[in-house]
């Protein structure tokens, strides 16, 4: 939108606003009608959304009791933090939480931009790859875990058969219930579901570089590779940003594949942060713990929620 | 990306085979492959008999394929399809319910978002987008106590409600930007015509913004029906359980019952993909709206 709009925009549809600069109270007065719009939304996200999280800040510095009635709770300072921290499954869980964050978003992210590119080009047949694709990203995480749970199966799984069938091992691997490989496994199970929404972004994205440019590098005799890493990335830098970390807060809150796939398990060996606090809440009843934990992920999103709204807020100063 | 250049590349008398294209075919393939063999092979174990799916090495193609699975899921005559029924009718209640409401109280204000210049505009956006990033988990424990104070655990109105966190910011981020793409022009001529800034919005955003309440509203639907973990915490009784939770339960029964649950997964896709594929247009310009400035 350009500034001429914007000043015509306010002229029209806020004719009461005073030329000259006012107190915060005024101004609110002023767009006292504005409020009415959000209002509704205002106050269901205060229920919903600030209360709970308030709320679970004031847990974190608390012992619940077990029968969950909240008002024999007892203060206890950052004991819960504490004790979180210096507990011995923590390092364990946080390596595996790294794990599967980093990895997930790679090859999500890597996946996509190779089909985002190879797709960018019309041909036949185009538009049904690209729906193809997004299926798993459409389909509920709980049906994605049960399909690949069967695929996975230890005696009649078809990986473990095709694995046989050519030669790569002797006798079908059991994935979910190896110490080993249970946690890889997921990591597969995930970038399946994820890795077209990448595409999707990325493919908005190679539609804002300007051709131009590509054929001015063509003439000048840039090779594939150096159009590609001159003139398409540089273009693509903004919304691989968001991409990014849309990814990556999204794994570090992904609960559903390793929750109904292995629980955790075996031995721990698929527990990440979000696992762990619901086992925490609803397996043990430890409230307080669970909220603690709960907090110090908040603390991590919120860090990578500040890119984020960098990210997406660029040039949208210029805009309003 | 070498693709955009195939007029300049004819005109060479020698063109060289183009690798990256090459590259580029054989990468979609395998990526098609890796897609579709899962979706395949769900298909094919639920048209198998119990007895063909538990074999080793696996039928690759069903020998005698059978819709026994689906006719029993199917049928409202026998326990395991009242069930299911039941389960499918309740997720659509409930994906409904919350889309309607969600979109209901995010029209408004992603208009607000879009055109007013109100003091606490930016916090309150930039809380909408932080909202984004918190888990369902975190959210869960203070709802539940909520849930437990209104009376309201293992209703669907838990549900209803609690869904709304993240329905509603979802909601406004994305009809705000559609709201952004509607030329202001046309509500300042409705103005000069007389019309008042309600109305304006009534009468000309609202109809103009259609595309973008119905990408909004799939993209709720979509969310609300794959809902896991407010169900399994919310939901005790069997009656009222939503799909993604009552195949759960349909697993740990019977379960040996492969092919049963393949066909239980199976038709509990079919809704958001069919809606996905008719609206599918909508669907990527919602899923991208934002993240690329054109």
């Amino acid at each position: 939108m350009s500034p001429v709009s914007i000043a015509t925009e306010q002229a029209v549809l806020a004719p009461e606003r005073p030329l000259k600069r006012v107190g915060l109270l005024q101004r609110v007065v002023d767009h006292r009608a504005d409020y009415l719009y959000v209002l509704p939304a205002l106050i269901v996200m205060l229920i919903v959304i600030a209360y709970p999280i308030y709320y679970t800040i004031e847990l974190s510095l608390f012992k619940t009791p077990p029968n969950l009635q909240m008002k024999d709770k007892i203060f206890v300072g950052l004991d819960n933090y504490v004790a979180i921290l210096t507990s011995e499954s923590f390092h364990d869980v946080t390596i595996n939480t790294l794990i599967w964050t980093v990895f997930s978003t790679g090859f999500a992210f890597l996946l996509g931009l190779g089909a985002a590119l190879a797709l960018h080009r019309e041909f036949a047949g185009r538009g049904m790859l690209r729906a193809l694709l997004l299926i798993p990203y459409v389909v509920s995480a709980v049906a994605a875990s049960y399909v690949w749970k069967w695929l996975y199966h230890s005696d009649f799984g078809v990986i473990g058969a095709l694995s046989v069938q050519f030669g790569f091992t002797d006798k079908p691997i059991n994935f979910l219930d190896n110490l080993h490989t249970a946690l890889p496994s997921l990591i597969v199970v995930n970038v399946w579901r994820e890795f077209s929404f990448a595409m999707i972004m990325l493919m908005a994205g190679l539609q804002t570089v300007p051709e131009q440019l590509l054929r001015a590098a063509q003439v000048d005799g840039a090779n594939a590779w150096q159009r590609f890493w001159h003139v398409t990335f540089p273009h693509l830098k903004g919304v691989s940003m968001v991409t990014l970390l849309l990814l990556m807060v999204a794994n570090f809150n992904s609960f559903i594949i390793p929750w109904v796939m292995t629980g955790g398990g075996p031995a721990g060996a698929s527990d990440i942060w979000i696992t762990q606090i619901y086992q925490l809440a609803f397996g043990r009843q430890r409230w307080g713990l669970a909220s603690a934990y709960a907090v110090i992920l908040f603390i991590v999103l919120m860090t990578l929620g500040y890119f984020y709204v960098k990210a997406l807020t660029r040039g949208d100063e210029a805009r309003a | 990306m070498t693709d955009t250049f195939a007029d300049a590349g004819r005109s060479h008398p020698k063109t060289p085979v183009d690798w990256w294209r090459w590259g580029g075919r054989v990468f979609l393939l395998l990526l098609l492959i890796f897609t579709v063999l899962p979706m395949a092979w769900m298909v094919l174990t639920s048209i198998k008999s119990q007895f063909a799916a538990m074999q080793y090495p696996p039928q690759w193609w069903p020998a005698e394929p059978t819709l026994e699975n689906y006719y029993k899921l199917l049928d409202p005559t026998n326990s395991v399809g009242q069930e299911f029924l039941r389960y499918f009718w309740n997720s659509l209640y409930v994906s409904i319910a919350t889309t309607i409401l969600g979109v209901v109280i995010a029209v408004p204000a992603a208009y607000a978002f879009s055109r007013f210049r109100f003091p606490g505009r930016a916090f309150l956006f930039f809380s909408v987008l932080v909202r984004n990033m918190f888990p369902a988990v975190v959210f869960l424990m203070p709802l539940f106590l909520m849930m437990r104070w209104l009376g309201l655990v293992g209703s669907h109105g838990s549900l209803i409600l609690t869904y709304l966190t993240f329905g509603l910011p979802l909601s406004i981020w994305l009809l705000k930007g559609f709201y952004d793409n509607i030329p202001i022009q046309l509500e300042q001529a409705a103005r000069i015509d007389g019309a008042t800034r309600f109305q304006a919005f009534c009468m000309i955003v609202l109809p103009l913004s259609t595309p973008g309440i119905i990408a909004t509203s799939i993209f709720s639907f979509i969310g609300a029906w794959n809902e896991y973990v407010y169900a399994v915490t919310f939901l005790n009784n069997k009656d009222m359980l939503t799909l993604p939770v009552g195949i759960q339960r349909y697993f740990t029964e019977f379960a040996t019952d492969w092919p049963g649950l393949m066909a239980a997964t199976f038709l509990m896709s079919v809704p958001v993909v069919v809606l996905f594929l008719v609206l599918q247009k909508y669907f990527v310009r919602a899923l991208t709206e934002g993240a690329v400035k054109h």
